[in-house]
């Protein structure tokens, strides 16, 4: 979208801010990689700051937060939201890494807030058979805060973290602080009384691909940190092989196009402020 | 490929490469569909997009007399209705969710889909055996003239000359990302041994390359 107007509606998204690599990444040759379209280089200069340069060579807004370089193509009026588990002590930061993805960002985040796909697609790990059903949970857009949340959400998991040495019941709650960006907080078994922190951050190369960066903020002391990381990468893979199958690529915002049921509520809300805030890169907003 | 006023039959597979419980994309000219067999030995095609969350029901599951999708385990009986929503067990669910479906016959070891309305049953293969199924990145055309005779109304190609007996079943052309692309089904007489479905096999592969070839090379329109 370099030197042409974009189209309104795009507008509100290209303000926002998007993950574009690891901080602990950083080097100078600096990565290659887009932001919405524009050719971008995410680098470290001597002292290992990140530059992040657009496609006419501008230098575009940069922010270090959990564990990543952010940046945006167009001109943020809000900070990056807060995570304030990231400054609790005691937890472990994983950077799990990138996995490439040919689908919408925004529906790489919907895969991300659903549940009721863990029998099919992540089974005998996240899910199994006969435990399919998805029980009453609350979803809502908070107004206070502007975000979509999802609380009480319940489901049987046979390994739900690479800690988990059974099969047990695990509570989630999820948030949509950002148009790609959620912010998972599930059961954490070492620790009753904490949830551990999961987040989904979506780099929109394009309307119909993108660069996915899962980090955690975690209280396991036991696992290593690549077990860690295998495991997340493999939750991820799995998810991608949906991802990259579902058709359109687009995230459909006409209510026509697909068929949500009550298990879905926390998708519905998620389609629904995307909408109500023009969030509509990545989405297809007229049945094709 | 026989063409009326209101339809036809597409040869879109073998049968024997759709065993029971098992589910396969398959192409007609309006694109991509979800080819399956039952548990019971039942053929049914629909389309290969789930309703729920759009998708593709060809990389699904069968089990016993319904097609499931991958993602969630929505499944859909022979009629394309949905009998089974696994996120809500108690359910029955509404007649309105379904998917579209295609009529489909297995006849003379070929599963032939409807396009249209076909007025007829699919062409008889008398004395033929299905022995192998491939795509060709060409359109008919091509492998028509790398044939050397054109296909008869039922897309068939029988080619005999010095030796090279081969007999063609042609679908229809579908553009996919690379170009343009025909399944084609070799056939053999039936009865034939070891030593004829080689040389089919064979002749089959020489086929494809002079049409692929002719094709890469835009000799042919």
């Amino acid at each position: 979208m370099t030197g042409s107007d974009p189209a309104p509606y795009r507008q509100a998204m290209l303000d926002e801010w998007y993950p574009v690599g690891l901080v602990s990444q950083l080097d100078r040759a600096g990565r290659h990689t887009a932001l919405m379209g524009e050719p971008i280089v995410v680098a470290g200069d001597a002292d290992g700051r990140p530059i992040v340069t657009g496609g006419n060579g501008r230098i575009l807004p940069v922010k270090v937060r959990y564990g990543h370089v952010w940046s945006s193509v167009g001109a943020p009026t809000k900070d990056i939201f807060p995570i304030p588990e990231a400054d609790q002590p005691g937890r472990r930061f994983v950077d799990v890494g990138v996995v490439r993805v040919r689908c919408s960002p925004l529906r790489a985040v919907e895969n991300f807030l659903d549940i009721a796909h863990f029998p099919f697609v992540h089974t005998d790990v996240l899910g199994a058979e006969p435990h399919t059903e998805v029980l009453n949970y609350t979803a809502e857009i908070r107004p206070d805060v502007d975000e979509v949340w999802a609380t009480q959400v319940k489901f049987y998991q046979p390994q739900a973290s690479k800690s988990a040495s059974g099969g047990i019941t695990t509570e989630y709650m999820y948030r949509v602080p950002a148009p790609t960006c959620s912010v998972l907080y599930k059961t954490c078994p070492p620790r009753p009384s904490e949830w551990d922190v999961i987040t989904l951050f979506v780099q929109p190369l394009a309307e119909d691909r993108c660069d996915v960066w899962p980090w955690m903020a975690l209280f396991d002391d036991e696992t290593s940190m690549t077990d860690l990381i295998h495991f997340q990468q493999m939750i991820f893979l799995q998810d991608r092989s949906i991802l990259e199958n579902q058709i359109p690529r687009l995230l459909p915002l006409d209510p026509g196009m697909e068929i949500p049921t009550r298990a879905d509520l926390t998708s519905i809300a998620y389609r629904r402020w995307l909408k109500r805030h023009n969030f509509t890169y990545g989405a297809q907003l007229v049945a094709r | 490929m026989r063409s009326d006023t209101t339809g036809f039959w597409t040869p879109v597979a073998l049968s024997a490469d759709i065993p029971s419980r098992t589910v396969i994309p398959a192409h007609v000219s309006a694109g991509t569909i979800a080819l399956w067999r039952s548990q019971a030995g039942q053929i049914a095609a629909s389309a290969d997009r789930c309703p729920h969350r759009g998708m593709s029901l060809s990389h699904g599951f069968v089990r016993g007399e319904a097609l499931s999708c991958i993602y969630h385990g929505w499944s859909y009986g022979m009629s394309g209705h949905c009998v089974r929503i696994p996120a809500h067990p108690g359910l029955t669910p509404p007649e309105t969710i379904r998917v579209a479906t295609h009529a489909v016959r297995d006849a003379g070891g070929v599963v032939w889909v409807a396009e249209g309305t076909p007025a007829s049953d699919p062409p008889s293969l008398d004395g033929l055996t299905p022995l192998r199924s491939l795509t060709i990145e060409a359109d008919r055309a091509a492998i028509e003239a790398a044939a050397g005779v054109p296909a008869n109304a039922d897309g068939l190609i029988e080619i005999t000359r010095d030796g090279e007996d081969l007999c063609l079943l042609l679908s229809g052309s579908q553009q996919s990302q690379t170009g343009v692309r025909t399944v084609v089904h070799v056939l053999v007489a039936t009865g034939s041994h070891a030593p004829q479905r080689i040389a089919a096999s064979r002749n089959v592969e020489r086929l494809r390359r002079m049409a692929e070839t002719a094709s890469a090379n835009g000799n042919v329109q």
